[in-house]
Formats: C-alpha cells, structure tokens, sequence
C-alpha cells in the first residue's frame, strides 16, 4: 500500500465492497477493499494514509472491536462507520471512542463523497501536524544532555550568567552550547527558540 | 293278597305265577329302571293319586316310590302351584277325550329346587265310579329349558347389542347378498329395512370404491385365515349421500353349517365425524403455525431489515456510479453495463429474501410433499444466518451425502428447523460469547427415516426447564410468545415422528426428530 490517501472499505458483503469500489473509482477516490476485519488488521503496517469504511456488524471481529484495535495499534486513521437499521446504540459507542461519523445503510452519495473529503481533510492535517511534531522531536533528539540543560532555561528566559551559575559553568561555555542548540534546532532567534520550546511541551 | 298289596308285586306274582314269563318280567323291570324318568299309575283325582311309580321318581322328586305309591305324598303336591291349574285342566280334557295329552311344567323337588319335567300319559281305565286311570311318563328336562332360556337370552342380548351399536353391522350370503342388518346400517345407508335385505352388498359403496370391496370380499371369501379384513372406503347411502367408513369384514365361523353355506358380516363405521374432527384439528395447527411463523418473522425483524438493506445499498451504490459514469466526457460504457448488470443481481438477491420471509408468512393449508431434504435445509440454513449474523454464530451442516426424499409439509418442517435452531442460538447467547461459536444443523438417512438434530452449544435444558419445555406460552425469552416447541411437537406429531432432546456430553442441548422417507414415487 502507498502513502496516496485511500479509503480502506472494510465490509464482509462483497456486493457492498465492490458497488461501493465502483462508485468510488467514478469519483477518482483511491480505495481498496477488505472482507474482514481481521484482513485489514494483518495488512496495517503503520504508513497508510486516507481513511477507513467500516462496517458495524461481520462476523468474527466486528466494527467497534476493530476501532479498538486500531487505537492500540496507534492507528489514528478517521473512521467512517456504515450502520444498519437498529444500529443506532453501537454507532453512538463508536462516536464516543472517536469515530469521524456514520452512515446508515443504503448510502447517499453525496453523504459518502463529502465525509471521505472531511475524512481525507482531517487525516492530512492530522498528518501534517504529526509530521512537524515527529520534526521537531527529531531535532530536540539531537541536543546533547547538556545542550537541552541550556536550551531550557534561554527558552524559560534565563541570562547566561545566571545559567552558568546554575549549571556551574563557565559563561563562555553556555554560549558556545547556545549557539549549537540554535543551530540544531534551526532558530534564528530567541523567538525561535521560545516558540520551539512552547511546541514541544504541548506536544 | 294283602290289603295293601304293591301294583308290582302283584305284576310280579301274575308273572311269577306262570313261570314262563319270568325272563320277560325282569326284562320290564330293567326297562322301567333305566327310563330317563319316572312311569306311573294314577288316577284322575285332585294331586293325582299314584299307586304305581317306576324307581326314577327318586331322581326325579327326591321321594322313594314307597312313599308315593303308599299315596303318603302326591304327585300334586309337588307340581308348581303356579302350573298345576294349567297341568290339571289339559289332563282333565284329554281324560274326557279318551285322547294322550302332553305337558310341561314344573315341579318342586324334596330339595326345594324346581325342575322342569315333560309328561305323556292317557287313560288307560276306568273305575266304576268313572274316575280314569292315567299311565304315562315323566321325565327331568330341566336341562334342556335351561339351554332353551339362555339361548332366548343369548339371542335378546346379540339383538340388543346390535340394535344398539353405532355401526352398521350386514350379514350377506356368499354372493354378497344382504340377509340381514340392524338399524343402524339402515340409518347409515338410510334404506328402509325390507328394502336392504336381498340388496348387493356392493350398492352400499361408491361407484368407484366398490371394486375395492369386491376385490376385499373375494379375498375373505377365498382365504382360509380367521383375522377380519379392513379397509377405509366411501360409502353412498340410497338418496346418493356419500360419506368416508371403515369396512371390517369377516367370515361367519358357524360350527354348525358346513362350507356350502358360508356367510359373512360386515361392520362399518361411519368416519364422516371423525374426518370433521381430524380437519378441525389440523385447521387449528395450521392456525397456530402460522402464527408462530409471523411471531418468528417479528422477532426476526432485525436481521431481517439488515439482510434486506445489504442488496439494497449495493444496488444505491451502483446506480450512482451508473450516473456518474454517464456524466463523464467519455462515458465507459462496458463499465456502465457491468454496473447495470450487478444492481440487477442485487435487486434479484433482495427479491429472494423476501420471497423466502413471504413463504413463511403465507398462510396455506397444510400439504404433504416428496421433499429434497438437501433443499429444504439449505433454504433454512439462509434463514437461519439472518439470525445467525447478529449473534456471530456459524451454522454449520452436517448433512449426508444421497439424503433420500422425505414426506413432509416443507414449509411446517422448515418452521420447526428454524425454531429449533433460533432456541439453539438463543440458548447460546444466554450462554456468553465464545470464539467461532457454531451451531450444527445434522441430517442422517436411517432405514425408514430421515433423522433431523441441532446441537447447540448453549445452556442446555435444566430438569425444571425440560419440565415445562412443551407448555404452550412457557418461555424463557423475553419476547417469545412460548409457543414455538409446543407448535414444532404438534407439527412433528402430525407427521408421525417424534420430537425429542437431550442435553451433550460437552455442555448445550440436542433436538431431535424424524420423517418418513418418501415411498417409491420418488428416488
């Protein structure tokens, strides 16, 4: 699978999967189909982007169980769920645990299309910000021990003299630390560097 | 002489006075001893003054001949007082006469037990005062009366039973000609009783029946065996009424008559009450089935619903990739019609589901069939999964190969299996989850049957719940109405099979009937 956002259709009726397929290929959505719930479990491997078609009720794993799953497999891909009559009670369990939204059955085109495009929306954002995150984690990753030491307390506003007197240091030594830390943290500014700071503990 | 001489001495002294007699004297004697009753000498007197008696009169009265010939007793006092009037006038106008008489009467004896006796005498004298002198002879025939009194009895008891029977009960002769009958058969056939007899027993059957009852009759009349013959036939009474009996038809053992003078009777049951019984019943089990069936379908309104709504999304689905793809500049049309192609097998597949929910809510007469066992399974299985579905159980089949055909309504017997197998899912909820959770739906071909089961892997059936198990409107499901098993019995009944179950070795319960294999007719 590609990191081009799909829609992953996880339904056990093979008529459903495919007409949906089908619809969804007039519309140029990638998608790709999975009978069970367990299928598509083996295929997550962490890189997929787009988003999910779930079914609420297939035998063996049903639709709430593999919204669990997902979750503890750190699978935060949006979650469409397609209800049956009388599903009501367990589409509102799905909303609870963080499903985008639901669909009852048979399906309005419209409905679908515009929620895959929230789904996709949702998702890329999502991504975007994870991506930055994992940037800037990958780059705080890179300060030495000491380094981060400095880097806290310029963010926190601290003068080089009161952190080389905090850390027993020489002032000439935090400089030299503080311009690597801007360096590796790509800051330009003291700005920077608070901004960074901010981002990381929120994150 | 003596004054008081005995009549037999003096025969004996007459005899004995011309020696050459002798051997002609004790011939008489012999005689007179071994008659089966008593002779005597009497005059036509009130109570019948005797003074002669053969030795029988002891047998006979329980008096020694001393005593009646001294006249110490009379013949009179021992004959009934309710008869002696009637004895003594027919002796007294045969004694005028000169002519026998001939009477019978009763006496009492010594013993106080009454006898009934025959006599014949006639006056054989007269004294000078013109009293007659009777000889005659009385014999015991109390045995015979007796015989003769309990054959009347016997008689009045067989005419009033069968007067009194409800069936119709026909003597004919070998040719099959009506002798005689009781009322009833007249009632039956309502003949006036002149006009059955002589009538062919055959006239009593419908015209397209009574090859059956010659066909019956020929078969008695030929055969050596004793057993009656049956068998169920249309009758048709004189005014053309038709209506269904039971014919049993048997030689008449007569002990008496030899072979040439074989007879028969007929016994015919009229059936028209029973038949109108019997429908009542089977009207009423349909009634029933059927409302269970629509109870089943409510309970399965969900299942149903989804089952539905699968095709029908399908079908949504296509159709707006149908338009969209007719949108495009260049439309693909192969793609269209393979879109076309799908919605219409989708459209189809959801027909077939409603066919299959209509079939069980029509309400139809009960109607026995040569079914395909493998058929009718598999239609319930797809039923079966609806429900099966929203509880995540598998139904799985355990189904012989070369299953033979079976007798049977399809649609009653489809309703029992899906009854059986919803309590078995039921059963299984109650239960808990379990993974891969299954329920086996088994068909085994045995000689004459077909042996259904469904082995559930639930809570099995406790001793108080099996208790209760067939009462109508016991149920241990919320929305059950309680009436399934004791509807799914009574259809199995109706088709002569047992409905039975016992609970596994391994934990949940085993339900378990039978059908007749379908006759030759079919495979």
């Amino acid at each position: 699978m590609s990191a081009t956002p799909t829609v992953y259709i996880v339904d056990d009726d093979d008529a459903v999967r495919d007409a949906m397929g089908l619809l969804l290929e007039t519309a140029d959505v990638p998608h790709h189909g999975f009978n069970s719930a367990e299928s598509f479990l083996e295929a997550w491997n962490g890189s997929q982007r787009g988003c999910l078609v779930l079914d609420v009720r297939m035998p063996g794993m049903d639709g709430a169980r593999l919204q669990k799953a997902l979750n503890d497999a750190e699978c935060h891909l949006p979650i469409i769920f397609l209800t049956g009559h009388g599903d009501v009670p367990m589409a509102v369990e799905a909303m609870r645990h963080g499903a985008l939204d639901f669909l009852r059955k048979p399906v309005a085109e419209q409905d679908l299309l515009e929620l895959i495009n929230n789904a996709f929306a949702l998702e890329s954002t999502q991504f975007v910000a994870g991506e930055t995150a994992r940037r800037l984690q990958g780059k705080l990753d890179s300060l030495t021990d000491r380094e981060h030491e400095v880097f806290t307390h310029v963010a926190q506003g601290m003068s080089n003299k009161v952190i080389a007197a905090e850390l027993d240091i020489s002032e000439r030594t935090v400089e030299v630390h503080r311009s690597q830390v801007m360096k590796k943290l790509d800051a330009a500014s003291l700005a920077d560097l608070v901004r960074i700071h901010v981002e990381s503990e929120s994150a | 002489m003596t004054a008081q001489e005995h009549p037999s001495q003096q025969f004996d002294r007459e005899l004995a006075g011309d020696g050459t007699d002798v051997d002609q004297y004790y011939r008489l004697e012999t005689l007179l001893k071994n008659l089966p009753g008593m002779a005597y000498r009497c005059l036509n007197l009130p109570h019948w003054p005797m003074d002669f008696v053969s030795d029988g009169c002891f047998d006979l009265c329980g008096y020694h001949r001393h005593e009646i010939e001294s006249q110490q007793v009379l013949w009179g006092d021992f004959t009934h007082p309710d008869m002696i009037g009637e004895v003594d006038r027919k002796v007294r106008d045969a004694a005028e006469n000169g002519e026998p008489f001939e009477v019978e009467y009763r006496i009492i004896h010594r013993s106080g037990q009454e006898k009934w006796v025959w006599e014949r005498g006639r006056v054989v004298d007269r004294r000078d005062d013109g009293v007659a002198v009777l000889e005659g002879l009385i014999t015991d025939i109390t045995d015979r009366k007796q015989a003769e009194t309990a054959l009347v009895r016997a008689e009045a008891f067989s005419r009033a039973v069968l007067q009194s029977a409800v069936e119709a009960v026909i003597t004919v002769d070998a040719q099959g000609a009506i002798e005689s009958c009781n009322e009833s058969a007249c009632r039956m056939f309502r003949y006036a009783l002149a006009d059955m007899r002589g009538k062919h027993s055959r006239l009593l059957f419908e015209t397209g029946d009574y090859r059956d009852f010659e066909a019956l009759f020929s078969s008695i009349r030929g055969s050596e065996s004793t057993s009656a013959k049956t068998a169920e036939l249309r009758g048709c009474a004189i005014d053309g009424h038709s209506f269904p009996l039971h014919l049993s038809i048997d030689d008449i053992a007569d002990p008496v008559l030899d072979h040439t003078e074989q007879k028969f009777v007929l016994i015919i049951r009229d059936l028209s009450h029973q038949r109108a019984a019997e429908k009542e019943v089977r009207k009423h089990r349909e009634l029933l089935a059927h409302a269970d069936r629509l109870n089943t379908l409510g309970e399965m309104a969900v299942g149903i619903a989804h089952e539905i709504n699968q095709p029908l999304t399908a079908i949504s689905m296509y159709a707006q990739s149908g338009v969209r793809i007719l949108k495009h500049s260049n439309p693909d049309l192969e793609k269209l019609s393979g879109a076309l192609d799908k919605l219409s097998r989708q459209a189809l597949r959801a027909g077939a589901i409603i066919e299959h929910m209509q079939q069980l809510t029509r309400r139809r007469e009960s109607k026995l069939e040569t079914v395909d066992c493998s058929a009718m399974i598999d239609e319930v299985k797809r039923l079966a999964e609806v429900e099966a579905q929203l509880r995540n159980i598998t139904v799985a089949l355990r189904v012989d190969k070369l299953l033979p055909c079976v007798h049977c309504d399809p649609i009653q017997i489809q309703q029992v299996l899906l009854n059986l197998l919803r309590n078995g899912m039921e059963a299984m909820h109650q239960r808990g989850k379990v993974v891969d959770d299954k329920i086996v739906l088994r068909a085994q071909h045995e000689t004459d049957t077909v042996r259904f089961s469904i082995l559930d892997s639930g809570t099995g059936i406790s001793d108080d719940l099996a208790q209760q198990l067939y009462k109508p409107f016991s149920s241990t499901k919320e929305s059950g109405m309680g009436l399934g098993l004791s509807i799914s019995r009574s259809i199995i009944e109706a088709h002569g099979g047992q409905l039975g179950f016992a609970n596994n070795s391994n934990g949940g319960a085993t339900f378990f009937f039978t059908l007749p294999v379908a006759g030759d007719e079919l495979k």
